[in-house]
């Protein structure tokens, strides 16, 4: 993918203008202390000076504000920038679910949202459903209809799940299993996970 | 991926301003299929205009036509009532498109803009004239399960992938699109183009023009209408063709009937002479049978695909049964 | 270390709270100070030699640190002389396949990297390939290898006379294994060679051991992490060259190196299962008894490893058959080298031999469950041993019932409702009931908890969870007290996860462990004039010992000398298939399995669920692309290479026999991972042909096919 020999990247001409242009204009804006960056690491603090752009977000409750390249993903973001590792990259193309989260309530695909897209989002990671100890009900429920096993998918699962519930989509077997199929499972637990919602939707508990 | 620019606007005529500006710039909407092509680079922006913030979401019944914005997300029109109740085709074939996640960020304007998801035109280092006009295309002499029956050229035959557009072909909507001049309204059927010699065009947009909206006129398919998608597993994969079948019926007797189909052409592909045929007649397996027969004139297979030929005219059969029964 | 939580129900996954919390950490989640990204460039031709690598432009790159290729490659002593096997990543300029990684570039962050590795140009000197296998066997020239020796038993291909016959071709497609969890390692190189890497592993063992080979370096210094891995399903039986290369780039320059391979490098880089074309005969008289059976496979390898699997290793004992003969031959293609995927071969050989004897059985006209009662070996005629344990009539009458097999008419293409036909399908799947040498420590203490360690591996099936059930059992100790530590090559020794033997080979060691404990305590008590059944931790405290530790090798003893073992299933198949769509939907799965005592129902339950999947992907949706032309992957992703997915998936009913076997073990249970896909495509098929009266024999079977 990442090899080759016949294409050009239009990338190109703008890297090679910043790199000549920025020094002049960066030494023009900043003072003394972008002239020692300078010294020591031009093409480090430049790019950062003119490629990345400011992000406000919630995670889980959580306030953070960032300064980002805009081509990082939410997904990327979260696993590499704030550790929360939760979250997981299965395809990094939007076609396993691996890394739904909920962002203002709604399940989406982290790894094809750009996280500059997300500026004063709320967003919720696996990590932010349950309650300290207290496991979500869905957390719980996939724990006791073994809705996993190597456990890969299973944060996307259960964003997915809690979802699938609130959008009341989840009103049959077929309707959930239907509604599951933007999150693979290689392992194969599908009937599991589907006794597991079935079971959160029937309990009536407030998901 | 290149570090692009990303830019944020709130306004349909600033975002147009912006694009206008700047040749290798793209909006950005839902990001489904662009960030996607961007990660695989097939498509390399310097610019990204982001338009999720242009207030274009609305879902609403004007006159005798409902309008539905370009940033609508295909779930918000999917699950709004005024589509259950009056445009049911269209709901069921975005919920047969994609996957939940991807329905709640993915746009009305995305959707139509969606590219092909030939395998060709995924990898930079195969020929593809429609990712890189002049290299060729390695679908016609290669793996063509997935490609087009109708309507190909010598340059490509890859298939337009929406499920939505099916529907909206079916339902005669008409799309309007802002442009430096002010509004203007084009065909859905004539949005999307053939591939002939310019594959490198999915569309008949022009370079410094926005999808606003789409309008979709009244009708009385609600009540005797399918989509009906045949793919390889049971959900989450694109069609190996899909009918979007309407029929109103008095009696048994067809009044008017509405026939599209996906997964065959690089455009939505409407059965004109199915539905000229049909018009009149009782709806019977016999006359669908006629009527799906009359399809596939034209229609051509390149080897993999040919089972297409068989596959299109039973599912347009079945379509048509299936939405006779509905009521 | 495995955090073990309250268990609600001791069935429950001891790690289960951490995987629902998105705690359990994954190789890629490691912090480590001064972490790197790596990215692979990989070759875009299929056959030749690189001509130049020009690496100018992404060095320059902003936050590149180093590229690495064959034209800086870093000391790796063992990989000093070109050529033999494994591939030497990074010390040949000779491209073996379309995919290959040529080069690593490592920058400050993943997506600087990402874009660097964009910007390495190569040029190369091309040369003919061929990637496909029915060219390959179609040219005489070819390269052909003896996969297996040929086996035979009385008269070779006996079926062409026998009363009734059937002679047929199976075709099957590369298989991907894509776990869901993408591969890669960190690595991170130390002063004084010491090196520690985070891996994605089913042997952290054979990855320490690989490590330690490659760089000549003590394999003491060199320690493995790999608690918790998202899948494998073999795809981490071996150490892949991108680990290496991530190594070296570690070693080169100075710090920890994080590597995570795409979607699309899955099906390039991590080895596949082997398409297979494999010719079938069987013969039987008139009134149903197998006279001859000739299996004959042709697997895929590479041309730079050979690779070979137990394709006709069923045909050799499952049926009772006085005539059986047998080959296997390997075919070298310019792909990347195969490796185990669930079920392996045996999963291969299952589609074509179970789909075969479903044809003689209709040639018969007979149903072809008694056609299998009929012929159900009274002994091994392989190895001329008593198996040690076969129900299969039991699970034949069991998995019948359940399905509704009555309602099944053996006249192809009866059940007719409107657009759908109903079919009915059955395969048998078998497997070695594998045992291998394993050591565990036990840590007994006065707190009442017990601590087991074991340098093993838990990809998915619930390593610790069978462990901590065991050992509950036998020394009466609630399983939320019992932790069992894995994936640290620190441990005691244990082999790779894979054939099915984990719960056999380790819980062997573990209940080895266990009885040594419990002598240990009861020798205590009885010193200290304690009675018999005084509890543990009183012994332990009134002796002033906080805990007691031993540590146990255990392996088979004789008894695999004069018995046949084995592990079987039974799958049975409810399909409904569209006539004029040609889509088939599976409405009802029943998979029985006889595989000895079950230790741990709850996740012995989900790991037949599991395989039942995995064999609906085989049997459906799962093919890997080439185009021959270019020797690339067309498909190489998850939108197009179909995995079932959840509306793909009926309610499955798993029965288990339950019966111990202590032939094979202790705990008296036989592996089940294998058996839980091997021999379920075929029962599929033979749904479809019951259902349409079309025999699919090219895998999988997709709406074309049915419609053809």
């Amino acid at each position: 993918m990442q090899s080759s020999d016949n294409k050009k990247n239009s990338g190109d001409s703008r890297r090679d203008f910043l790199k000549k242009s920025s020094l002049i204009t960066a030494v023009a804006l900043t003072p003394a202390v972008a002239m020692k960056a300078a010294e020591s690491q031009a093409d480090e603090r430049f790019a950062a000076l003119f490629e990345k752009i400011p992000l406000n977000i919630t995670v889980n409750n959580k306030a953070y504000k960032a300064s980002i390249e805009p081509r990082v993903s939410l997904l990327d973001y979260l696993r590499e920038e704030l550790h929360l590792t939760g979250t997981k990259k299965g395809c990094d193309h939007g076609q396993c679910g691996a890394c739904t989260v909920h962002v203002d309530g709604a399940r989406v695909n982290s790894c094809l949202s750009l996280a500059v897209m997300n500026e004063g989002k709320k967003i919720t990671t696996i990590e932010g459903l349950a309650k300290g100890e207290e496991l979500h009900p869905m957390q719980q429920a996939f724990i006791k209809h073994d809705g996993f096993q190597c456990g890969y998918c299973t944060s996307g699962q259960i964003m997915s799940a809690v979802a699938c519930v609130r959008e009341g989509h989840a009103n049959s077997r077929a309707e959930i299993s239907e509604y599951m199929s933007g999150n693979i499972c290689r392992c194969g637990a599908y009937p599991n996970i589907v006794d597991a919602i079935v079971e959160v939707k029937e309990g009536g508990a407030n998901v | 991926m290149i570090n692009f620019q990303y830019l944020r606007t709130t306004t349909a005529k600033s975002a147009l301003t912006l694009l206008q500006k700047d040749k290798n710039a793209k909006f950005l909407g839902g990001g489904t299929n662009l960030i996607d092509l961007m990660k695989r680079g097939v498509t390399a922006p310097e610019k990204l205009i982001d338009i999720n913030h242009v207030p274009l979401k609305q879902i609403e019944l004007v006159g005798s036509k409902i309008h539905i914005g370009a940033m609508a997300t295909n779930t918000a029109v999917a699950e709004h009532p005024l589509i259950q109740e009056k445009l049911p085709l269209l709901s069921w074939a975005l919920n047969a498109g994609a996957s939940a996640q991807l329905r709640n960020v993915a746009t009305v304007g995305g959707n139509m803009m969606q590219r092909t998801r030939c395998g060709y035109f995924y990898d930079t280092e195969m020929p593809c004239n429609k990712r890189e006009a002049g290299s060729g295309c390695g679908a016609i002499d290669g793996f063509n399960r997935m490609h087009a029956i109708f309507g190909t050229s010598d340059k490509c035959i890859a298939v337009h992938p929406s499920d939505m557009c099916i529907a909206l072909v079916a339902l005669d909507a008409e799309v309007v699109l802002a442009t430096p001049k002010g509004e203007r309204k084009i065909l859905f059927k004539d949005f999307h183009r053939l591939a002939g010699d310019t594959p490198q065009l999915d569309n008949n947009l022009k370079a410094d023009e926005m999808i606003v909206r789409v309008e979709v006129p009244l009708n009385n398919f609600a009540k005797n209408a399918y989509y009906l998608k045949v793919r390889d597993r049971a959900s989450y994969a694109f069609a190996l063709v899909s009918v979007a079948a309407g029929l109103e019926l008095q009696g048994n007797k067809i009044v008017n009937v509405r026939l599209a189909m996906g997964g065959v052409a690089h455009k939505p592909w409407r059965l004109t002479s199915a539905e000229d045929f049909l018009k009149g007649k009782e709806a019977t397996t016999e006359n669908f049978e006629q009527a799906a027969k009359l399809s596939m004139t034209g229609a051509k297979g390149f080897g993999e695909n040919d089972f297409k030929l068989t596959l299109a005219p039973n599912t347009i059969i079945e379509a048509l049964n299936l939405a006779k029964s509905k009521a | 270390m495995m955090e073990n939580r309250i268990l609600k129900d001791e069935n429950d996954r001891v790690d289960g709270f951490l995987k629902v919390t998105g705690g359990a950490k994954y190789f890629a989640e490691y912090e480590l100070p001064g972490l790197t990204y790596g990215v692979l460039v990989t070759s875009t031709i299929t056959k030749g030699k690189i001509t130049s690598l020009n690496t100018k432009e992404a060095e320059k790159a902003p936050g590149v640190i180093a590229v690495l290729s064959h034209l800086n490659k870093p000391s790796a002593p063992a990989y000093e002389q070109e050529g033999g096997s494994p591939m030497k990543i990074f010390y040949t300029d000779k491209i073996f396949y379309n995919g290959q990684p040529i080069a690593i570039v490592v920058a400050n962050t993943f997506e600087r990297a990402t874009y660097a590795a964009s910007l390495v140009k190569a040029t190369y000197a091309k040369e003919a390939f061929n990637t496909d296998l029915e060219k390959a066997l179609k040219d005489t020239k070819a390269k052909k290898l003896q996969g297996q020796p040929d086996y035979k038993r009385g008269t070779e291909n006996a079926y062409k006379t026998a009363e009734v016959k059937i002679e047929q071709e199976y075709v099957l497609p590369i298989e991907t294994h894509n776990p869901m969890e993408l591969h890669g390692i960190i690595a991170d190189w130390r002063p004084a060679n010491k090196v520690t890497v985070y891996a994605k592993t089913q042997g952290v063992k054979a990855t320490q051991g690989t490590i330690a080979n490659v760089f000549k370096i003590p394999i003491e210094n060199i320690q493995v992490n790999s608690e918790f891995v998202g899948g494998g399903f073999g795809m981490a039986l071996r150490t892949w060259p991108l680990e290496i290369a991530t190594v070296m780039a570690s070693k080169h320059i100075g710090k920890p190196v994080k590597l995570v391979i795409t979607r699309m490098q899955m099906f390039t880089m991590v080895g596949n299962r082997p398409a297979a074309i494999q010719k079938v005969g069987l013969g039987a008289t008139k009134d149903g008894k197998l006279t001859g059976i000739t299996h004959k496979a042709f697997g895929e390898s590479s041309t730079y490893e050979n690779f070979t699997e137990g394709v006709v290793n069923m045909a050799k004992f499952m049926y009772q058959c006085d005539n059986v003969n047998t080959s296997y031959t390997i075919v070298p293609v310019d792909l990347g080298v195969p490796i185990w995927m669930r079920g392996p071969g045996e999963a291969t050989g299952a589609f074509a031999l179970e789909s075969a004897i479903d044809e003689l059985a209709h040639e018969l006209d007979m149903d072809p469950l008694d056609f299998r009662i009929k012929n159900d070996p009274e002994m091994d005629q392989q190895k001329n041993k008593p198996f040690s344990s076969k129900n299969l009539k039991e699970a034949y009458k069991l998995g019948a019932d359940k399905i509704g097999w009555s309602k099944r008419k053996n006249k192809p293409g009866s059940l007719v409702e409107g657009s759908w036909k109903t079919g009915y399908g059955v395969s048998v799947g078998v497997f070695n009931a594998n045992r291998g040498k394993a050591s565990v420590k036990g840590i007994l203490k006065a707190d009442g908890t017990l601590v087991l360690q074991s340098a093993t591996s838990d990809i998915g099936p619930g390593t610790g969870t069978g462990m901590g059930l065991i050992a509950s059992k036998l020394l009466n100790i609630p399983t939320s007290k019992i932790t069992f530590e894995l994936g640290d090559s620190s441990l005691p020794p244990a082999p790779s996860q894979g054939g099915s033997a984990t719960l056999s080979t380790i819980g062997s060691a573990v209940n080895d462990v266990c009885v040594a404990l419990k002598s240990t305590i009861a020798e205590l008590a009885a010193n200290s004039n304690m009675d018999a059944t005084s509890k543990f931790v009183d012994v332990l405290k009134k002796n002033n010992l906080p805990s007691i530790e031993v540590t146990k090798e255990s392996q088979s003893g004789k008894e695999r000398d004069s018995y046949s073992m084995y592990s079987f299933s039974i799958h049975f198949v409810q399909v409904k298939v569209h006539s004029l769509t040609g889509v088939v939907k599976i409405s009802k799965i029943v998979s029985v399995g006889d595989s000895g005592k079950i230790v741990s129902p709850k996740t012995a339950r989900s790991q037949m669920v599991g395989g039942a999947v995995g064999g609906i992907g085989m049997a459906l949706t799962e093919e890997s692309i080439l185009d021959h032309r270019y020797g690339r992957y067309i498909n190489n992703n998850f939108a197009d290479y179909h995995v079932p997915v959840n509306a793909d998936v009926p309610e499955i009913e798993v029965i288990f026999i339950d019966k111990p076997d202590y032939l094979v073990n202790p705990m008296g249970a036989k592996g089940m991972g294998e058996i839980a896909l091997i021999g379920f495509s075929a029962a599929l098929a033979n749904a479809v042909f019951n259902a349409t009266g079309k025999r699919i024999r090219k895998l999988p079977i997709t709406p074309d096919k049915i419609l053809a």
